[in-house]
């Protein structure tokens, strides 16, 4: 019997469908939306305090989704793999949004003082007596002054910037050269972008590292964790590719994704979310385990900033929204396999995220440790955040509709139109 | 179980993948129910081409995990708070965070070992004779490059002749009988 090709072909056209359209204009109004909201929320609380440290985890969400989508996009070159297809374009329009991360990043660089505790305090001996910091406070601001201090903040964010935008520039230019380029070169291609991958990955661990430790783990002067950057790591691994499934699924309903998507990539990235979603909960509660054993006056106050006074309900969700509910989900293949319910993990993966950098930040001021309240301003980290994503993912859809969706010159292109099990 | 005697089935053999899972797909349309694929290395259409159905492992894997976690968090909780209740830097005796880990390991060992023992117990393996064995072509093909299709004479719509013919249609490389 002879054997048949079944083999699908690539659609001509190949730019992402029309409706991208639709999901910008629907970004924006919910972004606009909920600019409102957050301006009514700041009359009725009366101050900005909130919007900033709301603020805040926008911009980690914002710099997660462009920053971590540049480093998926240096994994996929180095790892290979029919799944890095499937996602790269959309990588590469994540991460072409970091001009929009600066902007958000400049708010945080001029309301410094309202935000970290060190940036605020001139004179420790003043501060001290005037009663605005605590003694290990004043002590670990003066310690760390040569590091904590607002021009070091400023430049080293801006080198932060700088280094991934260089990165940013050069794959995405790299990326749609190489389409261009006969299949003859392809081999020099592969080894050319895992060349710049593989030590772009190193770097960016070190200048995400340094970048997470002044915007978030500043906020608190007095403490620090060795695993602080590659809790984050993880952390934009998890959120990247809960957002990149959520986008090449949601393309899937037209070409040409319904043609590239195969059940058997889905299953794959389904797969190495979780595998995500299982280190991102060991490096959290190893940081615990270990802090909670040593019970050192230094490290410990932290969590019970974040534990004491009604933040234990807060810690206690937080562990089932961003572990429990999508482990015990993806645990299961029919649901790994199963689009619109993996877009539902997905999306509840990101709010799952944007918890748990609630449950980072908010306990950091004075008034909110170990001590959890209403406010009108505490809904600020709903409605800021929610503003932030959302003209975020307008700008992310103008970006994705700027280059044709699939790569074409990748010998997984070939593997990929092949039906599912490549043997029958 | 007493010996059975006679004709155990009738065996076709293929020489790719692809003609198997055609020729299985086929069969199982015809209403053939007791048949089975025989590959060198797994072919997911095979199993679905026969009626693949879910087995108990995984719900077998997950009990025992959940099992493993609960005994290993009630031991050191019995341990710690009422058979050896130490005073370890001043910590309560029932200090959860600390049994994690064992609780996870065990977790681990008993999914892994529920896995591999349901496995084992719920296929029938290991199993000392199987009469394929009989065919030396199955000897010699199936754990290297030969594909087969056995349908089984416990089949109501088994016939020699009739199923011999049958399985000729698929034009395989051969078709023979084997004995119990």
């Amino acid at each position: 019997m002879a054997h048949e090709t079944h083999a699908k072909t690539l659609p001509a056209e190949l730019s992402a469908p029309s409706f991208v359209d639709g999901w910008k204009l629907r970004a924006l109004v919910v972004g606009v939306i909920f600019s409102l909201i957050a301006a009514v929320l700041a009359f009725l609380d009366g101050s900005i305090e909130h919007v900033l440290r709301a603020w805040v985890l926008g911009l980690m969400m914002a710099f997660g989704f462009a920053v971590g989508g540049l480093a998926m996009l240096m994994v996929q070159y180095c790892t290979g793999g029919k799944w890095g297809l499937l996602i790269r374009r959309p990588l590469e329009a994540m991460s072409r949004t970091l001009p929009l991360v600066f902007v958000y990043w400049l708010v945080v660089a001029f309301e410094m003082k309202r935000l970290f505790l060190w940036a605020q305090v001139n004179d420790v001996a003043a501060a001290l007596k005037s009663g605005l910091i605590n003694e290990v406070q004043a002590h670990a601001i003066a310690f760390k002054r040569p590091m904590l201090n607002p021009a070091t903040f400023v430049w080293v964010s801006l080198l932060c910037f700088a280094i991934w935008a260089l990165y940013t520039w050069r794959l995405n230019v790299l990326g749609l050269k190489r389409d261009s380029d006969s299949p003859a070169n392809t081999p020099r291609w592969i080894k050319k972008l895992e060349n710049i991958s593989g030590p772009g990955i190193v770097v960016y661990t070190l200048t995400m590292t340094a970048a997470v430790i002044y915007w978030v783990m500043s906020m608190d002067p007095t403490w620090y964790s060795s695993v602080y950057g590659l809790l984050f790591l993880v952390g934009q691994g998890y959120m990247v590719l809960a957002f990149a499934i959520l986008v090449s699924l949601s393309l899937s309903k037209a070409e040409p994704f319904k043609t590239i998507l195969r059940q058997t990539e889905q299953h794959d990235l389904g797969k190495f979310m979780f595998a995500f979603v299982m280190l991102n909960i060991y490096l959290g509660f190893a940081q615990f385990l270990i802090i909670w054993s040593g019970n050192l006056p230094e490290e410990i106050p932290w969590y019970l900033d974040r534990i004491r006074g009604h933040w234990g309900i807060i810690i206690t969700l937080d562990f089932i929204f961003h572990w429990l509910i999508p482990f015990a989900l993806l645990l299961s293949r029919d649901i790994k396999r199963n689009k619109k319910r993996l877009v539902r993990v997905c999306q509840w993966m990101i709010f799952a995220k944007a918890f748990d950098l609630f449950w980072l930040i908010e306990p950091n001021f004075k008034d909110a440790a170990r001590n959890l309240h209403f406010s009108w301003g505490i809904l600020e980290y709903v409605a800021v955040p929610v503003a932030m994503v959302s003209f975020w993912v307008a700008y992310f859809c103008m970006q994705l509709k700027t280059r044709p969706v699939v790569q074409t010159n990748d010998p997984h292109v070939a593997e990929i139109l092949e039906p599912e099990h490549a043997h029958a | 179980m007493p010996a059975r005697e006679g004709t155990y089935g009738l065996l076709a053999e293929f020489d790719t993948p692809g003609d198997l899972v055609r020729a299985a797909r086929k069969a199982r349309q015809d209403g053939w129910r007791r048949l089975d694929c025989y590959t060198p290395y797994p072919v997911e259409e095979a199993a679905e081409a026969i009626g693949f159905h879910r087995n108990r492992v995984p719900l077998l894997t997950l009990i025992g995990g959940l099992m493993g976690c609960a005994a290993m968090f009630s031991m050191e909780t019995w341990i710690s708070v009422l058979a050896y209740p130490l005073n370890i830097a001043g910590r309560p005796t029932y200090s959860w965070p600390a049994f994690i880990v064992p609780a996870y390991e065990w977790t681990i060992l008993f999914a892994g070992l529920s896995a591999a023992f349901g496995m084992l117990a719920l296929n029938g393996l290991p199993s000392l004779y199987h009469p394929l064995f009989n065919a030396p072509n199955f000897r010699d093909g199936a754990t290297t490059d030969k594909f087969f299709l056995c349908l089984e004479a416990l089949d109501p719509k088994f016939d020699l002749r009739e199923t011999k013919a049958y399985l000729e249609s698929f034009q395989p490389v051969s078709v023979v009988e084997v004995e119990y």
